[in-house]
């Protein structure tokens, strides 16, 4: 599993977007699609061996929200939520829009203000 | 990696918190590396063969070389953890072949792709197959700037695979039952996999191959010929 290279690349790409303000982040929140393969725990961990190795980062709060997975139907034109990997409308019609669910991305960042 | 100034505990309780709702993609270097290959190799048809560990997807690599050779130009870039035991599998067919290691990681990246394409001649090269290291989770995620995306599931590791493994199965547009010889000596039925694979992506195409005694292997190769061709008509009409 690939976790600890995420949590790495978050930080990493914290610091190239904000080289200035990096050392005020109290919190971060994580968005995971369901179709990402993240456990939200499994992040959790490898933040916390991420820490050992850079013991400044353990002041900040690490935040991993599930997104669910939504499709678009084009015969209704209605957005559905797949639940247990089922791609197909109520209306009865399948369909792989995928609207939301293979996100991997930093959604939200709070900094130390003064 | 420089460190917070302030403990936590200080953050939380003085001062004012400002906010940024910002939305930073982890997988956008990955995405726009896939996008650079894409352009680079615009004039092959690259086909990303994902599946769990020894399911057959070097053997039939070999075995679609040596169908294939006097018809198309074939390369094959291959992923694993440690070794170049299957680079040296696809040369000892005649294969033009480079072993990508990734250093333990369970997954090939965009950016190895990239860098491997300056170590391999891909002139007239039609077809460029990269197979993935062998896991159904990670490589699912990585766009490695493929046209086609293939999953093998050999007929041994059971018929219930497709939902359990559903982003790989979604994202493939063919599906491949290796080992297709075993059937009858195993509690695998094509039918259910094909339905369970369906459940999850309705428009995925299924083929039951054995590498081993040639089943479906005519048929297998014909689709990459059709494949071939359909790359090359989109570009003369492009
Ligand atoms: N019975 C049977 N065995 C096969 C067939 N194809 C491959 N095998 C055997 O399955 C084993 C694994 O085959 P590989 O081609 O190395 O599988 P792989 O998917 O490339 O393995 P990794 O790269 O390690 O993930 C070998 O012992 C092959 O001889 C087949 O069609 N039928
Ligand atoms: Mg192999
Ligand atoms: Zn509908």
């Amino acid at each position: 599993m690939h976790e600890i290279s995420i949590v790495r690349n978050v930080f990493d790409t914290l610091q190239e977007t904000y080289p200035d303000k990096f050392d005020q982040i109290t919190k971060v929140q994580m968005e995971a699609g369901l179709l990402s393969n993240i456990q939200p725990i499994l992040i959790q961990n490898a933040f916390e061996a991420l820490i050992l190795e850079e013991p400044g980062l353990a002041d900040i709060e690490l935040e991993v929200v599930q997104l669910p997975i939504i499709a678009h139907c084009d015969a209704c034109g209605q957005d559905f939520e797949v639940v247990r990997h089922r791609f197909v409308c109520a209306c009865g019609t399948p369909s792989k829009k995928i609207v939301q669910g293979e996100e991997l991305q930093i959604s939200k960042v709070e900094f130390f203000g003064n | 990696m420089s460190t917070p100034k302030y403990p936590k505990s200080n953050q939380m309780s003085v001062g004012s918190i400002q906010c940024d709702n910002t939305t930073l993609n982890l997988l956008k270097a990955n995405d726009f590396v896939a996008k650079a290959i894409r352009e680079k190799l615009s004039d092959v048809l690259v086909i990303n063969v994902c599946s769990s560990p020894g399911s057959g997807k070097t053997t039939l690599m070999q075995e679609t070389g040596k169908r294939l050779s006097d018809k198309l130009n074939l390369a094959v870039l291959v992923g694993d953890p440690e070794t170049d035991r299957d680079a040296v599998r696809m040369k000892e067919v005649g294969i033009n072949a480079l072993q990508i290691v990734t250093g333990g990681m369970c997954h090939i990246e965009a950016q190895m792709i990239l860098q491997a394409l300056d170590h391999i001649d891909l002139t007239g090269v039609d077809l460029l197959f990269i197979e993935n290291v062998g896991n159904l989770v990670c490589p699912a995620a990585f766009d490695l700037g493929e046209d086609i995306r293939v999953t093998v599931l050999a007929a041994t590791e059971g018929d219930d695979k497709p939902k359990k493994y559903p982003r790989m199965f979604l994202t493939s547009e063919l599906m491949v039952v290796s080992k297709a010889d075993l059937l009858p000596y195993v509690p695998f039925s094509v039918e259910a996999v094909t339905q369970d694979a369906r459940e999850v992506n309705p428009a995925i195409d299924v083929m039951a191959i054995s590498s081993l005694k040639g089943d479906g292997m005519d048929e297998w190769c014909d689709w990459l010929m059709a494949k071939v061709a359909e790359k090359k008509a989109s570009l003369e009409t492009a």
